[in-house]
């Protein structure tokens, strides 16, 4: 029965790309095309999150470190070197996989809390330690090239372009978690946070497994963040680091559906707009309402389901449109 | 004589970390399980001795009380509609259940007392003792001592009474509890109950002497994290020591490199334990 | 040999859990360790599966030491095991679950997924092969467990209380996968408390109590044997079984 849906899957995905292809030039004022590329970064770092998170089961509540890190290492690049942001963007993937070996070495050969405690901690250090780094704009922050000096620059004053990257990076992303979670690296994952007791005593390499999960995470999300502040421009050590930052992606991820390829996404899509929608109804106490809002959706979400609304959909949608256990 | 100063105040507040941090030990000896709101139990102790004191006048006595009534009754209806559900359950539901309880307490807590930093009226309770050179804050002083009491009667609550030892089996094998009559959800929750009472009025000791806004729930939350991890898994002597340690490091990170880096430091420390000795003072490896 | 246990010791700070317990298992063999519960019998089969680390002793697999080695590092020299209370992966389907364990030899997915296929066939759960595992009762996750071990290419499968709970039907499958599984060419260690298992499955028994090996032999010797008698069933008994002499 599964063979039968595999092509019904694929065309799902078919519309879905040809739906978001399109929504800018469908919908082309400034004001949906900024939540189109919100949406998008926001499901770009969702569906980071969503591989150590998701698949490997290791919850980080801290993945705003390594989005911070990507947001502030192109612009530090910039403001002292003079480069176009874009140069830093490897950097800061370099060394986002040197803070995941620090954060998941010692951790993951201990029970989960750990892990969780320690991205916890270990994000608000950085926040608070770059808050008095001159070298990183101290409290102020830093600001990209406001005069673009060419294309590389990546300073483009309507959506559209940023709008396509974004796409791009997400399909690119969503392309590599689509097969990764088939190889055997992805079972592992799966086997990981399933069992690992089991999965060790079948010959899963545990602890590496975790790590590499982390780190193949933690690249993505830098990229999410330098994203975010090539396009804004600016980023200080809140927008960068913040709590709010880590719980923003790990509530998209888990709303949609953690560890399914398509959670992330529809996180996304319904949590995006619903966001703007309370921060601009309710004014300055939106935003405060907004996160009241987003701890309630969370408490139910791990009462409830866990599995997200993905899970919702499988257990109670009639049989055929089920997507099997995961998809293939 | 400013050192000696420096050290006896951050002892005095790690008097008060040991009591909030020995009430999440508690529940993670007890059910292996992580609570990420528990800074927010002190805040929201902070809040209560501040609401008890305005609408209810009287002193430390009364709004302590209050903290510690209102937390535990918090602690243990959190414990019947929340945790009791998601305990036995996957990690993801487990730790989503408690930070974003956290995210709820605290921004209601925004929308209800806004960003604004408050502190406690004045009271009886305020000025300086002069110790041998040394000047302590009173409140400090009293807030610390009872700290330091409260912990120490909790330890004894575990190991030396009934209701204690019920506790404990139920942490050791709840099954075997069970047959012996045990109802480990009333423990479960009692547990719950005595975790957030202890945070409450940490919270309400605290208030005494710091001003304080909705946003220090999370510091004191990772606090709690790297005393009990430092203390060691389950273990309420070990969050005394790591809780007088960490007040005495804190203090002086800030006396030698400036206040941001009093929360920078222990939170380092957190990830060098890690490496070197996760189990901490008194856990087994 | 392909397995030898000498020495080896289990204690929890005072309790001995096992004390100097040897054990010697030839390539082709079927071992039973039986006992009552509390014997220490299935400490000693986790310091086998490299779960637990014993206090002394020394366990060599194919002249390897790995007494100290991990889980992972003895599932991937050969060593499988279940468990007593299965643990599949309750989220993924039979066929994944199984696949896990086909991916420690066959790195390539479609590689995995085919030899995955094939062992399902052989343990008779290919109906069910895309259902997930939480919707399969007790005996299915046990037979899950089985074909998900046997998947990883072991050479030596130490079952623990794999055939427990079943119907007297569904006990005699079990019984004749577990012999074309043997039959395939895997040793097997198996800790049982239902005799119908342990008397028509294996060679060889040997008898925990209080975390010594009390007896060892052919099966039907040792359910004979005083000693095992007491064992079991208290003091008094083994006198009267010694009274009426091995014929009995």
């Amino acid at each position: 029965m599964k063979e039968a849906t595999a092509p019904k899957i694929a065309w799902g995905w078919v519309a879905l790309a040809a739906i978001f292809l399109a929504y800018p030039l469908v919908f082309q004022s400034a004001f949906f095309r900024d939540i189109g590329v919100l949406l998008l970064l926001a499901a770009i770092s969702a569906s980071a999150w969503n591989i150590v998170g998701g698949y490997a089961g290791q919850v980080s509540v801290g993945h705003g470190m390594f989005f911070g890190v990507g947001a502030y290492v192109p612009l530090m690049a910039f403001t002292h070197l003079g480069w176009p942001p874009l140069l830093g963007v490897p950097i800061a993937i370099v060394v986002v996989l040197i803070l995941s070996v620090i954060v998941g070495m010692p951790t993951f050969r201990l029970q989960g809390h750990y892990f969780s405690m320690a991205t916890l901690a270990v994000a608000e250090l950085i926040r608070l330690l770059v808050g008095t780094w001159d070298f990183a704009g101290a409290a102020i922050g830093l600001s990209g090239p406001a005069i673009p000096r060419g294309w590389w620059d990546l300073t483009f004053t309507s959506e559209l372009p940023y709008y396509y990257i974004f796409l791009g990076v997400l399909a690119t992303l969503l392309l590599v978690t689509w097969q990764v979670q088939r190889s055997r690296f992805g079972y592992y994952m799966r086997a990981v946070k399933a069992g690992e007791r089991a999965a060790r005593s079948l010959g899963v390499p545990v602890r590496r497994t975790k790590l590499y999960a982390l780190m193949l995470s933690a690249a993505f999300t830098s990229v999410a963040g330098s994203l975010y502040s090539i396009k804004t421009g600016f980023v200080d050590p809140e927008s960068g680091f913040g709590i709010l930052v880590s719980v923003q992606m790990l509530i998209i991820a888990a709303l949609g559906g953690a560890g399914t390829l398509i959670g992330p996404l529809i996180g996304a899509i319904i949590l995006i707009p619903l966001q703007t929608a309370t921060n601009t109804w309710f004014g300055g106490g939106g935003s405060g309402l907004t996160y009241i809002l987003y701890g309630g959706i969370i408490v139910l979400l791990a009462r409830f389901e866990p599995g997200g609304l993905v899970e919702l959909w499988n257990t109670y949608a009639p049989r055929r449109w089920r997507s099997g256990s995961h998809a293939p | 004589m400013l050192l000696l100063q420096v050290i006896v105040g951050g002892l005095l507040l790690g008097a008060i970390y040991a009591l909030f941090s020995s009430g999440l030990t508690l529940i993670w000896g007890m059910m292996n399980f992580i609570n990420f709101a528990h800074g927010e139990f002190v805040m929201l102790g902070m809040y209560a001795a501040l609401l008890a004191a305005i609408w209810l006048g009287g002193g430390p006595a009364v709004f302590g009380f209050a903290s510690l009534l209102a937390l535990f009754v918090l602690g243990v209806v959190i414990y019947f509609s929340l945790i009791r559900h998601v305990v036995r359950g996957p990690m993801l539901a487990q730790i989503l259940s408690t930070f974003g309880l956290a995210l709820l307490l605290r921004y209601t807590a925004f929308w209800l007392f806004s960003a604004n930093v408050v502190s406690m009226p004045e009271t009886v309770l305020s000025g300086n003792l002069n110790v041998g050179g040394i000047l302590v804050s009173v409140p400090q002083l009293i807030a610390g001592v009872i700290a330091a009491a409260l912990t120490v009667a909790m330890h004894l609550l575990l190991t030396r009474t009934t209701i204690g030892s019920k506790l404990l089996a139920v942490a050791e094998d709840r099954n075997a509890a069970m047959l012996m009559g045990i109802r480990p959800d009333r423990m479960q929750a009692l547990a719950w109950g005595l975790s957030a009472g202890s945070a409450g009025i940490a919270g309400a000791l605290m208030a005494m002497s710091y001003p304080w806004s909705p946003s220090v729930g999370e510091t004191f939350g990772l606090t709690a994290f790297v005393v009990v991890t430092f203390g060691g898994f389950g273990s309420v002597p070990g969050a005394m020591y790591a809780g007088l340690i960490i007040g005495l490091i804190q203090a002086l990170s800030a006396y030698y490199l400036g206040p941001i880096y009093k929360d920078v430091v222990v939170y380092a420390l957190f990830v060098a334990l890690l490496w070197l000795r996760p189990q901490g003072l008194m856990g087994k490896a | 040999m392909l397995l030898e246990a000498k020495n080896v010791a289990k204690h929890f700070g005072e309790f001995r859990a096992v004390a100097a317990a040897n054990l010697t298992v030839a390539e082709g063999d079927v071992i039973g360790l039986i006992g009552p519960n509390g014997a220490g019998k299935s400490t000693f089969f986790n310091c086998l599966a490299g779960d637990t680390e014993p206090t002394a002793g020394t366990i060599l697999f194919d002249g390897q030491d790995v007494t100290t080695a991990s889980t992972e590092a003895h599932a991937r020299l050969g060593i499988g095991r279940t468990f007593q209370v299965p643990a599949t992966f309750e989220d993924m389907s039979i066929l994944e679950n199984v696949m896990v364990g086909a991916f420690m030899r066959h790195p390539k997915r479609a590689d995995a997924q085919a030899h995955a296929e094939k062992i399902i066939e052989m343990t008779g759960l290919k109906d069910q092969a895309h259902l997930r595992a939480r919707s399969l009762g007790t005996p299915g996750r046990k037979r899950l467990e089985i074909a998900r071990v046997l998947a990883t290419g072991p050479r030596l499968m130490l079952l623990d209380e794999a055939l427990a709970g079943l119907t007297p039907g569904e006990l005699q499958q079990a019984i004749a996968l577990v012999r074309r599984i043997h039959e395939s060419g895997v040793t097997l260690v198996i800790v049982e408390h239902i005799m119908e298992v342990i008397m028509t499955l294996t060679a060889r028994v040997l008898v925990f109590n209080q975390g010594r090996v009390i007896a060892s032999g052919k099966p039907q010797d040792v359910v004979k044997d005083p000693v095992v008698i007491e064992a079991y069933l208290g003091h008094g008994h083994g006198k009267r079984a010694r009274k009426r002499g091995p014929a009995a």
